[in-house]
């Protein structure tokens, strides 16, 4: 099996006792307990100004699979972000230095992830861990 | 007052491929000022596949600043007795869009608009018991 995992330490001091989490998963195909995800696909992309891309396109064959995505806005400019949205929805900002990791139900083939460069060109490094995906037949 | 996040991803899916480790310090939108304000962590027990509220943007005690930096972070812990199903999770969904299943287990950290209405929610995908813990960061308006 193959074997992927995701670990997330999480510490803050803003509550008068300080907060740390320490915590890690394996990331698992949908349904089972025992088959690890074993597809991946990645890359760092300069994202221009005033488009909005598809960083990952949503495929019929990842609906209600188990995929997991890493985002890493790699800007150097506070100022910059990325806005993240999913199938037409803003889900957040993510600035310069700023990371996620989220599960990604492909719901239908329109629950795109896409991504719009604000301020400037943006650097993003990404990483999606999944499973079904076959090659499309070369047309020519 | 920093709020910080590490995330490890190691994996044999490639060979040659080891892990990768991002980090970051929460900050305010546009800044390298650290975020102040946060939900606390949190438990919410669920039993049933209904669609509930996990954040109520609305319902922040200290009213959040719409679309800035924002980050909500969930974990499905099982049903705290030491179940941790890998087999089945819960859909979280920002506004009825949804964004993925979290298996037993399995976290998130994600930014959010806090917009109100854009509420998190989330969806078990059966009536066992389940556990999510979560906390969010968040700016004041």
């Amino acid at each position: 099996m193959a074997t992927t995992t995701a670990a997330v330490t999480l510490s803050s001091d803003l509550m008068q006792d300080a907060l740390s989490v320490t915590t890690d998963t394996t990331l698992m195909k949908a349904g089972t307990t025992a088959d690890g995800l074993d597809q991946v696909k990645m890359g760092y992309n300069k994202i221009p100004t005033g488009t909005s891309f598809d960083l990952l396109d949503a495929t019929a064959a990842g609906v209600d699979k188990a995929a997991k995505v890493l985002i890493a806005n790699e800007s150097m400019d506070e100022t910059y972000y990325v806005t993240i949205v999913i199938d037409a929805k803003p889900i957040g900002r993510l600035y310069a230095g700023d990371w996620m990791f989220i599960p990604w139900n492909q719901d239908d083939a329109t629950h795109d992830l896409e991504i719009t460069a604000v301020n400037g060109t943006n650097n993003v490094t990404w990483m999606a861990f999944h499973e079904g995906e076959t090659l499309t037949t070369s047309a020519d | 007052m920093a709020t910080t996040a590490q995330v490890t991803i190691t994996s044999d899916i490639l060979t040659g491929f080891s892990s990768v480790v991002k980090s970051m310090t929460l900050t305010k939108a546009g800044t390298t000022n650290d975020i102040t304000e946060t939900t606390g962590y949190s438990r919410r027990k669920l039993a049933s596949i209904t669609k509930v509220d996990l954040i109520t943007m609305a319902n922040e005690l200290v009213e959040p600043s719409d679309n800035t930096a924002a980050k909500v972070y969930i974990k499905n812990i099982g049903n705290s007795q030491g179940v941790i199903d890998k087999s089945v999770g819960v859909k979280v969904l920002i506004n009825s869009v949804e964004i993925g299943v979290l298996y037993g287990g399995d976290w998130l950290l994600m930014p959010v608009t806090v917009v109100d209405g854009e509420d998190i929610e989330v969806k078990p995908e059966t009536d066992d018991i389940v556990i999510l813990e979560y906390a969010m960061y968040y700016e004041e308006a």
